[in-house]
């Protein structure tokens, strides 16, 4: 395929650059072996994230067309961000930037007011594995891969806003029974909607084994109500953990530093109320990439998970 | 107007007779159920399209209430039966307040999973309608303070405030504002993990893993904790950002 670019402008977002590092360091490992080039936004601010869009509408469209010039000022077209919630955030604000006309005019008038180059393009935001897939995709993976990862049976935890909805991720609605011409926003790279598998094609090229994970694989993990909705959360974290466990799943692996944040610490919680079958760890699939493509588990930064992923791969003698 | 909704008739309004005669017919048995009619006069026909015009809330009235989102919606599946965002839409658009108040208390629940708009058929972004719904109804001071606003408000600040958040800040200052009493460090008044109050279930969790860690990352969220992440030239823009949430009345 290779239509996205292999020199793409890189969105960490504000996890990646405290608690969820390991997501940061790992994800530039995987991006050097597999040949592609990240390009650090530099002086970003935060998209908003799922909350500041229940505060403020024209607020959050700043805020990520912030980003968007930033990018445009480094010279790309395309954005990539590694997290759900800020892949979603800028995509949201593409969808309104680019079809409605007046809220583009008026968000392009107040960026010159706060000192912020105005959009000359909107750029295009891509989920980090969409773009791993596409330009890279599994041969690249297998060519990449010294250490297999054999033996490991993996869940994939893709999360709600990896493929939903439509509108913004610009994925096939199998659902909505849409005709073509009412999804002209549709992109040929994206994962499929309902099934997505981009995760699983990379890890079974790395050499582990994918468990069978539906539903669970795109069930809400209590997402922005993780503080607030403690309850709710707990439900969604232990359906999902147990899901993976009695599938057979040695660990969960994650794409998404807020899904990866909810699910280490429920399970943890779960684990305390004596919840059976919850205590399957998570890793971020790039930890996994990079074990398989050679590096060692302090490379990726395995420590840093919470949930401590380590005793499970030194039993299967992969860290 | 027909009822079309089951919901709207309360029990009390469900009256079940012995004997029943309607016109010197005996009805008894069978036929004994009544609900009592109810005249419904104090809709706001202004709410609905107060939410069509908002940005968010524009594909309101696409909808053609098939159901589909409430069928998908985990909250509605897995938690409460209650929160229905077909029947919030509806009630919406007929501008029955009072019965969109009586739910005030789920509608925030929404975990913003996006299957709604995702597998609408009609193309309405259900999630954006219905917090557009709770917006208008916020604004005309028909929602109180729900758990997930006030979240949503505290983080807002923090990146208007600063241009990034901070996880350590979010984290202890949510703790805070449930009422632990947070340990301040007295120069820079920033959250000193462990040594308050803390939920027991937050030390565990932390406490046993830590050990394991490496300290290099210890440190950088120490760091980040007493020096919170800022963007550079953000001062500027932060004004711009106050002044359209001004506008917005997203401040109060
Ligand atoms: S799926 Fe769409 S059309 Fe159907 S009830 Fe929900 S909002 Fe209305
Ligand atoms: S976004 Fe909200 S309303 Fe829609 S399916 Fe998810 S929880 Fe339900």
């Amino acid at each position: 395929m290779g239509v996205i670019g292999k020199r793409v402008a890189y969105y960490p977002g504000c996890s990646l650059e405290g608690a969820a590092r390991a997501y940061d360091v790992s994800t530039k490992i995987a991006a050097k072996e597999l040949g592609l080039e990240l390009d650090y936004l530099e002086d970003y601010n935060c998209c908003g994230a799922m909350e500041s869009k229940n505060v403020t509408f024209m607020g959050t469209m700043l805020m990520n067309a912030r980003n968007m010039s930033l990018a445009r000022k480094q010279g790309h077209s395309v954005i990539v961000a590694p997290c759900n919630g800020c892949s979603f955030s800028l995509q949201r604000a593409e969808y309104f930037l680019e079809t409605d006309k007046a809220i583009f005019d008026k968000v392009n008038a107040l960026l010159r007011e706060g000192g912020v180059d105005p959009l000359d393009q909107i750029p295009q935001t891509y989920h980090i594995l969409e773009w791993f897939y596409t330009e890279a995709g599994p041969q690249k993976v297998k060519e990449k891969t010294r250490k297999p990862l054999r033996g490991l049976k993996v869940a994939n935890y893709y999360g709600c806003l990896y493929t939903r909805p439509h509108f913004y991720a610009r994925t096939y609605a199998h659902a909505g029974g849409q005709d073509e011409e009412a999804r002209p926003r549709r992109r040929e790279t994206a994962d499929d909607d309902e099934h997505p598998y981009y995760m699983n094609a990379l890890l079974e090229a790395a050499g582990a084994t994918n468990v069978e994970f539906e539903p669970m694989h795109t069930q809400c993990c209590g997402g922005p109500h993780s503080l607030s909705d403690e309850m709710v959360s707990e439900k969604f974290v232990m359906m999902i953990l147990q899901t993976a466990k009695r599938n057979g799943a040695d660990i969960i692996a994650t794409e998404c530093p807020l899904c990866h944040a909810s699910l280490e610490m429920y399970r943890h919680r779960l684990m305390m109320k004596g919840v059976p079958d919850v205590d399957v760890p998570a890793a971020y699939f790039t930890q996994l990439l990079g074990l398989a493509f050679g590096y060692s588990a302090n490379d990726v930064k395995l420590k840093d998970n919470l949930s401590d992923p380590l005793p499970v791969l030194k039993r299967l003698g992969l860290a | 107007m027909a009822i079309h909704e089951r919901s709207l008739v309360e029990p009390e309004r469900i009256v079940r007779k012995e004997r029943l005669v309607i016109d010197g017919v005996d009805v008894s048995g069978d036929w004994n159920l009544l609900i009592l009619p109810r005249v419904i006069n104090d809709y706001d026909l202004d709410f609905g399209k107060e939410v069509l015009n908002t940005p968010e809330g524009k594909t309101i009235n696409q909808c053609y209430q098939c159901s589909y989102c409430t069928a998908s919606c985990p909250i509605h599946n897995y938690w409460d039966e209650r929160y229905n965002p077909r029947h919030f839409i509806y009630l919406a658009r007929l501008g029955m307040i009072d019965e969109l108040q009586k739910r005030v208390d789920v509608m925030w629940r929404c975990v913003s999973c996006h299957k709604c708009t995702h597998r609408c058929p009609k193309g309405v972004l259900v999630e954006e309608v219905i917090k557009a719904i709770l917006k208008v109804m916020a604004k005309r001071g028909l929602a109180e303070e729900y758990p997930s606003k006030k979240f949503d408000k505290f983080f807002t600040e923090s990146v208007v405030e600063y241009g990034r958040i901070e996880d350590g800040e979010l984290l202890f200052g949510w703790i805070e504002k449930q009422g632990y009493k947070v340990f301040k460090d007295p120069i820079l008044k920033k959250p000193i993990p462990f040594v308050g109050d803390t939920p027991e279930w937050l030390k565990q969790l932390t406490m046993k893993p830590i050990k394991s860690m490496n300290i290099d990352f210890l440190l950088l969220n120490a760091k980040h904790m007493l020096f919170h992440p800022k963007t550079k030239n953000w001062n500027k823009f932060k004004q711009v950002l106050r002044k359209v949430m001004q506008e917005e009345g997203a401040l109060h």
